[in-house]
Parts: C-alpha cells; sequence; structure tokens
C-alpha cells in the first residue's frame, strides 16, 4: 500500500514528539531544562493565541508595508541607475546591521507598542523584497526590449505589460521569505519590550523558568510561520504559474 | 514568368534604402560602408559568417540602433515611423503569462491608446492564428507549446499589425529542420498571398538553402566590418524545386562567395 504524500511530514512530526515524550520520561529530564510535549500542550492557554495573534498582526503590517515600500523603491531603482548606485550601498548596510542591535533604538523611538514591532518586522522583510523586485524588473531578455521598442511601446507600457509581470515569480519568492523574517521581526522587537505577543511571552516564561509555556510559544511561533509559508506557496502556483524562481 | 517578375520588382519604388551606412561599437567598427536598396515587394536575405553585423543591420534598419554614419531611409523617409515594420527573432519571445491569442493581441494593445482591444482586434487575431494553422490552440500558454508552435505564435504577432516590411533574425533557426522547412514555406504562403499589405520580407539567415529557396536576392555580406560582398539574384518561380540544376548552381554560387569570406 501506498502512504499518501500528506501523511509522510504530519507522521514524522508526531514520531519526533512521542520519541522526546519516551526520552524525557525515561531519563528523568527536569521540566524546567526539556518538560515533555504533553506538558506543554497542558500549559497551552486561551491567552496563548491573544499573543499569538498579537504578533502575526505586527507580522503581517510589517510585512506588507515592507514588501510596498520595497517595490516602490525597485521601481525606482530600475527608473533611475543614479538612485540604485546612490541608494543601494545604504540598503545593504541596512540588511548587514543586526535587527537585534536596531530593536532596541526602534522601541526608544516608538515606544513598547504595536508601532516599534512593525518597524522590526518591516526593517527585516525590506531587503529580500528590494533585492528581488529589482533582480525580476530586469529578469527580461534584452530582446524583449527590443521587441517592445520595435512594436513602439511607451516606457510606461513597458513596465506593465513586460517589466512588472516578469518581476512577479521574483516578488513572489522573496515574499515567501520575506513572511518568515516577518514573524522573527516581530518577535525581536517584542523581545527588547512589549506587553504582550509571543515575544514577550518568551522572555516573561524564560525569565519565570516557566520552560513548558516558553515551549508553546517557541512552537506557536514555528508553526504560524509553517502555516503563512504553505499558504503562500499554494496561492503562488495560481498566481504566477508560469515559472518559481529561487530568491536570494 | 519568372524574368516578367524580376523586371517589376527592379522598377517597384525602393522601400528601404541603406546607403554608406557605418557602425560601431565603441573602437570597433561593425558596419563600414554599406550600401543596400531593397525594393517592395522584394524578399531579401542576409547571408554572412556569423558575427558579421547582419542582426545589427537588421536592428538599424528597424530603428533599434542609431547609425554612427551614413543614412536609413524607409519608405523615402528618414525615419523608421514612415512604415509599418515588424521584427522577429531567433527567439519566440512570448510572454509567458499570455495566452497564444493574448500574445498575438500584444502589438494591438500597445497601439491602442489605453490598452484596450475591441471584439474586433479578436476577430483579427484569431483569424491571423489561423493563418500560420493554430487553430485550437488560442487558449495554449507558451510553456504548453512546442518550440515550433511558438514560433508560429510569434510571426502571428509580428503580422497582426499588418506590417509592410517583416524584419527576419534567423526567425526559424532555433527549430529543427523540418519544422523550419514547414514555416518557411507558409511564410511565403503568407507573403505572397494578395490580400496581405506586407511587401517586404528581408531575412537574416545562416543557412544557405533556406535563402535561395525563399528570397528574390541574396544579400551576401563580407565580415567584420559588414561590406556588402555580392548580391545574387534569384529568379526562380516558387514553389522552388530544391534539387533543380538551377537551385544547385545558385547554391553552388552562393556558397562559394560566403566561403571566400569565412
Amino acid at each position: 500500500m501506498r502512504i499518501p504524500a500528506w501523511i509522510v511530514s504530519p507522521a514524522f512530526i508526531l514520531l519526533a514528539l512521542l520519541a522526546w515524550e519516551l526520552v524525557v520520561r525515561a531519563l528523568n529530564v527536569p521540566a524546567y531544562l526539556l518538560p515533555p510535549p504533553s506538558s506543554i500542550f497542558a500549559s497551552m492557554e486561551r491567552s496563548l493565541l491573544v499573543h499569538l495573534a498579537v504578533t502575526l498582526g505586527e507580522a503581517l503590517a510589517g510585512f506588507l508595508l515592507a514588501s510596498v515600500l520595497a517595490f516602490l523603491a525597485a521601481l525606482a531603482f530600475v527608473r533611475s541607475p543614479t538612485l540604485e548606485r546612490g541608494l543601494f550601498p545604504l540598503a545593504v548596510t541596512l540588511k548587514t546591521t543586526p535587527l537585534v542591535a536596531i530593536a532596541p533604538l526602534l522601541v526608544l523611538w516608538m515606544g513598547t507598542g504595536w508601532s516599534s514591532k512593525i518597524a522590526a518586522a518591516a526593517l527585516i522583510c525590506f531587503f529580500p523584497v528590494l533585492v528581488n523586485a529589482v533582480k525580476g524588473l530586469k529578469a527580461a531578455d534584452a530582446e524583449y526590449y527590443e521587441l517592445f521598442r520595435a512594436m513602439k511601446a511607451s516606457r510606461r507600457q513597458e513596465f506593465r505589460k513586460l517589466r512588472i509581470p516578469f518581476c512577479l515569480p521574483y516578488l513572489y519568492s522573496a515574499l515567501k521569505i520575506s513572511s518568515s523574517l516577518a514573524i522573527v521581526g516581530a518577535i525581536v522587537g517584542e523581545f527588547v519590550g512589549a506587553t504582550q505577543g509571543l515575544g514577550y511571552l518568551i522572555m516573561i516564561s524564560s525569565s519565570h523558568l516557566e520552560t513548558d509555556a516558553l515551549f508553546s510559544a517557541i512552537f506557536a511561533a514555528a508553526l504560524a510561520g509553517i502555516a503563512v509559508f504553505q499558504l503562500l506557496g499554494w496561492i503562488e502556483q495560481r498566481v504566477v504559474f508560469w515559472q518559481s524562481v529561487e530568491a536570494e | 514568368m519568372s524574368a516578367v517578375l524580376a523586371h517589376v520588382a527592379a522598377l517597384a519604388p525602393p522601400c528601404i534604402e541603406v546607403e554608406r551606412l557605418g557602425v560601431r561599437f565603441g573602437a570597433l567598427s561593425v558596419i563600414e560602408d554599406l550600401s543596400i536598396t531593397i525594393r517592395q515587394h522584394e524578399f531579401v536575405s542576409l547571408l554572412g559568417p556569423s558575427g558579421c553585423g547582419k542582426s545589427t543591420l537588421l536592428r538599424i534598419i528597424a530603428g533599434l540602433i542609431p547609425a554612427a554614419s551614413g543614412t536609413v531611409r524607409l519608405g523615402g523617409q528618414p525615419n523608421a515611423a514612415a512604415l509599418r515594420l515588424s521584427i522577429m527573432f531567433q527567439k519566440p519571445l512570448l510572454l509567458p503569462w499570455r495566452t497564444a491569442l493574448e500574445n498575438v493581441l500584444l502589438p494591438l494593445e500597445i497601439e491602442r491608446e489605453g490598452g484596450k482591444t475591441s471584439s474586433l482586434d479578436v476577430a483579427r487575431a484569431e483569424r491571423i492564428v489561423a493563418r500560420v494553422r493554430l487553430q485550437g490552440f488560442e487558449g495554449a500558454y507558451p510553456h504548453q507549446l512546442s518550440g515550433g508552435m511558438q514560433q508560429r505564435v510569434a510571426l502571428a504577432r509580428a503580422l497582426i499589425s499588418d506590417p509592410e516590411v517583416l524584419l527576419l533574425d534567423e526567425p526559424f533557426g532555433a527549430l529543427d529542420e523540418m519544422t523550419r522547412d514547414a514555416l518557411n514555406q507558409e511564410l511565403l504562403r503568407i507573403w505572397r498571398s494578395e490580400n496581405a499589405r506586407l511587401k517586404t520580407v528581408v531575412m537574416v539567415t545562416h543557412s544557405i538553402q533556406e535563402a535561395v529557396s525563399m528570397s528574390d536576392r541574396i544579400v551576401v555580406l563580407a565580415a567584420r566590418p559588414a561590406r556588402l560582398r555580392q548580391a545574387v539574384d534569384v529568379s526562380l518561380p516558387h514553389p522552388r524545386d530544391c534539387d533543380s540544376a538551377e537551385f544547385s548552381r545558385i547554391q553552388g554560387r552562393v556558397r562559394q562567395l560566403v566561403r571566400s569570406e569565412a
């Protein structure tokens, strides 16, 4: 009998959890170091959902903000090489500076509310979208541009009918990457100063040695990341059906 | 019959006049002092060793590259806007997110202000798709079509704006020989059909046989920088018999000219 494909991955996860449970119980590992999955699931409360929703909301807002800004920046860069030469190094600097180093500044400037988390998520998402959008907007063969010029297409038509559709698969790969990064950004923002969210939950429960609550927050973050990634992949096959590209 | 045709062609008004053309890419002289006159209703092939500037010449005629010196006149006018002109490359260059029919409609969409095509335009695209024998594939996406079919779509797209001049840069060069022959025959059929506005075809090719079987005149270019080596008239009636003695004689002569350059 063949095993259906969709069942393989959940089955392995269940097996891993089972092994974890058995090993922790057999070796009598203290719960503050590594609680068994059963007590992690038991510790999950309704408030976990609220924290998860807060973090996801911040991540989504940051992700959308960054995607729009990065795509607009990419359009400007492709239109003006001077702008690209001038501003691209700045974007690289932003990318290479660790978010954990910038996050305290964001909280200092914007407070412990949601805006600093949105900014953190946006910062971490901006660069992958920018790089891939610029690459995508230039992705068509040189001969496509000759073809469009021979058809006497305007610059606007060239963007709308050639460059932007060519860019979509690149943009989409970048969005898949940034969607998981956005959750990381929001959590890092919450580490620095927050009153709710998964990052806040992780900080609080680790300082109280509530390791099972800590794990429940980690599980929630991981599940959310996987779910968003899968969702985007599912949409991708329907929107940019003609090709998929590997993002940088 | 063929003699009469050649006579008519010699009297037809010039369509593309290239005079003392020079092109440089930086320090490199690509084309030097090249003069060719192509008349209306002529099918001209550009032949020469690879890298000799044939494609560059085609792009200059299309107005895609500026000339460094000399002039190119289309329909007696110094700019490319004077004639309706379509270009087709070796790659089909279809937009992968559009169906075959939508790809064929692209030039009309670009031409129409606002980008909206009418039902008349669609009907016309359907007719042209049928003319390149792709009925039934209007809704197919490029990745669902074979290389030969993709190139048919590209040909239909080049024809939909009803061009007076068709510029072909090795249009079927990437296809297998059987497909290429079939497409060449259809191209000839379309060029010779009465109701098309298409008058003049300029085709870059590597294949001597293709040039002899298609063209009224074969322009053999000398290599680097490209100059006019010699023009060979082919006054055989269509359809041409590739096995006839006359065909072989012309083919042999052209081959000699090309060899002396390579």
